[in-house]
């Protein structure tokens, strides 16, 4: 009897905190939603809106006015995107030039201090973003290449460096030693190997490190704007400036093309990234 | 096809010395089989052998070229790997012909070279299939063509045949044994399978921890192991040391007093039903070991019993044609020739069996 009562009881007791963990995940869900989806709601409503005052909750006039502004060939935004492009493309090729070689002799345990060199890429993530790009600024003053697209793209591959070494240094690592040695085994020398086994065996982990560099260069703002304004105008400059002179309708559409690519790469990055490539990350 | 000649090798990982003072010749055509637990170096010495690792000492001798001190690509002994080390991103045609391209052969020549290896190992018909979608015999194949198409100086086969399934394995083992025996190269085969080492091999080579025990043909390494380590190994499987201060065991042969370290195996042990017949059996018969003792298990294998006999506080293996119950009163014969005796050690006395 004394059994069946308590049982009673403590399912009395579930019950009520079942009921009260469900509204309080509804709301906890509610809110979490609302703090993505708010702000890319309102992003997308400006992008169709032509008039909006204060105290409206919706805009007075809609319309597609400023798409055919901004993609208009002789537009700020077409030309931004253009340099964008450019930069985003000529970082990807410097990193790979330094973290194919890096990347495949990090991925060697005969390394000598191994992990100082891929610490040393972290470095510049380590201090406020501030701060670095203040003085690399400093230091490119001195060599003429502020306001320069070189200059942009050297910062951007700082950044981008990061990405690229250390998922490169896991793509080499998780390929197979023995393809190597059994290339070697049939006389092909380490340079061959190299090209013919091992490069296309991490092909797919430096697609997805090429394509976090693309996408962090066209999203960089600080750098580019501390060494390449005013001459250099990037699609994130654009925005900035956009938006601090009110004209929120540009800024929402040029925000919108800096997140097409992105949500086009994590798809692809998808396939790319392989589990057991992962799982090298950072060893 | 190629003398392979090993003098006084010594090699090992960084600091630590895996292989010491290896001496091995493997004769033009022959097939040499290193058998060893693992752990006792012998896929070292392969890496050795083509130029995975350094070498601390000694030199090798292929056809009286010294390649020791060649890089891995200029040594010309290709290997079947443990894991078939395929490509994946190449389909059996590319593998094949891999060294063949890296050697600049011409393209009318590989193609008439890999058509004939592919048709020697039984793979015609699957030129344009990739790799990963092959069983694991055919992909062990694929890695035997692709390593016989440079015609090597010498091949090398690390554990061939562990990563198949048993019966795949059978086939596979007589396959790559009679595709030596009519191609003729020069070849080690590494493995810790006594039987596969047997059946394939000219030549046995045993193998404990990084030294050779004893090299010698599968009869001699079966019949007379030279030394405890190689008895235990080849399977004799009865390991007593004497003497035994027991009344059922006597040992009729001359022998040193000192202590004794003998082996035998269970198929040469002799069942007989009546237990106290030792007085009446005639001298001949009564040469070798004679135990005495009681039936404690008897299991069924197929072809025979598995009987475990108790004398005392040991347990002997027999074979026997049929089931005996338990308790059942037994002497156990095993001839002079059938017992490996050895100096004992403190070592192997550790392992007797009681």
């Amino acid at each position: 009897m004394i059994a069946t009562q308590k049982q009673y009881y403590f399912s009395g007791i579930s019950i009520y905190s079942v009921r009260f963990s469900f509204w309080l995940q509804s709301l906890f869900i509610l809110l979490l939603a609302l703090a993505m989806f708010g702000p890319i709601v309102n992003l997308l409503i400006w992008t169709v809106t032509e008039s909006w005052y204060f105290p409206n909750s919706l805009p007075s006039q809609w319309g597609v006015k400023y798409w055919l502004q901004v993609f208009n060939p002789y537009s700020d935004v077409s030309g931004s995107l253009l340099t964008s492009l450019l930069i985003a493309i000529l970082t990807v090729v410097v990193c790979l030039l330094v973290s194919v070689p890096a990347g495949y002799a990090l991925s060697k345990n005969s390394m000598p201090f191994r992990v100082f060199w891929m610490l040393l890429f972290l470095i510049p993530q380590a201090f406020p973003n501030l701060t670095v790009y203040m003085n690399i600024a400093r230091l490119f003053y001195d060599f003429g290449l502020n306001g320069t697209l070189l200059g942009v793209v050297l910062v951007h591959s700082v950044h981008g460096l990061m990405f690229s070494i250390w998922i490169s240094v896991a793509a080499f690592s998780s390929t197979d030693p023995m393809l190597e040695r059994a290339s070697r085994n049939l006389g092909a020398g380490p340079i061959y190997t190299f090209f013919h086994i091992v490069l296309p065996q991490a092909a797919p982990g430096l697609v997805a490190s090429c394509i976090f560099v693309f996408l962090e260069s066209l999203d960089e703002f600080t750098g580019t704007f501390f060494v390449g304004s005013p001459n250099i105008n990037t699609l994130p400059l654009l925005l900035y400036t956009a938006s601090m002179e009110g004209n929120y309708q540009i800024a929402s559409i040029t925000a919108l093309i800096l997140l097409a690519p992105s949500i086009l790469f994590m798809v692809i990055i998808h396939k790319f990234m392989k589990p057991e490539m992962l799982s090298k990350l950072g060893k | 096809m190629t003398h392979l000649h090993i003098k006084d090798l010594q090699a090992g990982y960084g600091k630590k010395l895996i292989l010491n003072n290896i001496n091995l010749e493997v004769r033009q055509g022959e097939m040499i089989a290193l058998l060893g637990p693992s752990g006792c170096g012998k896929t070292t010495l392969l890496n050795a052998l083509c130029g995975f690792i350094p070498l601390s000492h000694g030199e090798i001798l292929s056809d009286k070229r010294v390649i020791s001190q060649l890089p891995a690509e200029q040594r010309n002994i290709t290997m079947v790997f443990q894991s078939y080390a395929l490509w994946p991103h190449m389909t059996v045609e590319q593998n094949v012909a891999y060294g063949l391209k890296v050697k600049k052969v011409k393209r009318a020549d590989i193609e008439t070279r890999v058509a004939e290896l592919l048709n020697v190992v039984k793979l015609a018909g699957l030129e344009a299939e990739k790799v990963t979608a092959l069983s694991g015999g055919q992909r062990q194949r694929v890695a035997l063509a692709r390593a016989l198409a440079i015609r090597p100086d010498v091949l090398v086969l690390d554990e061939p045949l562990s990563n198949l399934d048993a019966k795949v394995r059978l086939s596979v083992r007589h396959e790559i044994k009679a595709l030596q025996k009519k191609l003729g190269f020069t070849s080690l085969i590494v493995t810790h399978d006594q039987e596969e080492a047997l059946v394939m091999a000219d030549r046995i080579a045993v193998l404990n921890k990084g030294q050779i025990e004893q090299i010698g043909t599968p009869e001699e390494i079966y019949h007379h192991p030279s030394t405890a380590f190689v008895a235990d190994f080849m399977g004799a499987d009865n390991h007593i040391v004497w003497p035994i201060q027991d009344p059922g065991f006597s040992l009729n042969i001359n022998l040193p007093p000192d202590d004794l370290s003998i082996y035998f195996r269970s198929e040469n042990v002799s069942i007989s039903l009546q237990a106290t017949i030792n007085n009446e059996l005639n001298q001949q018969q009564n040469e070798g070991l004679i135990i005495n003792g009681t039936v404690e298990q008897s299991v069924f294998f197929g072809n025979s019993y598995r009987i475990s006999v108790r004398s005392g506080k040991h347990i002997i293996q027999a074979e026997h044609y049929k089931h005996l119950p338990g308790k059942t009163p037994v002497t156990l014969h095993i001839l002079p020739e059938a017992l490996h005796i050895y100096a004992a050690d403190v070592k192997s006395s550790v392992l007797e069996k009681n």
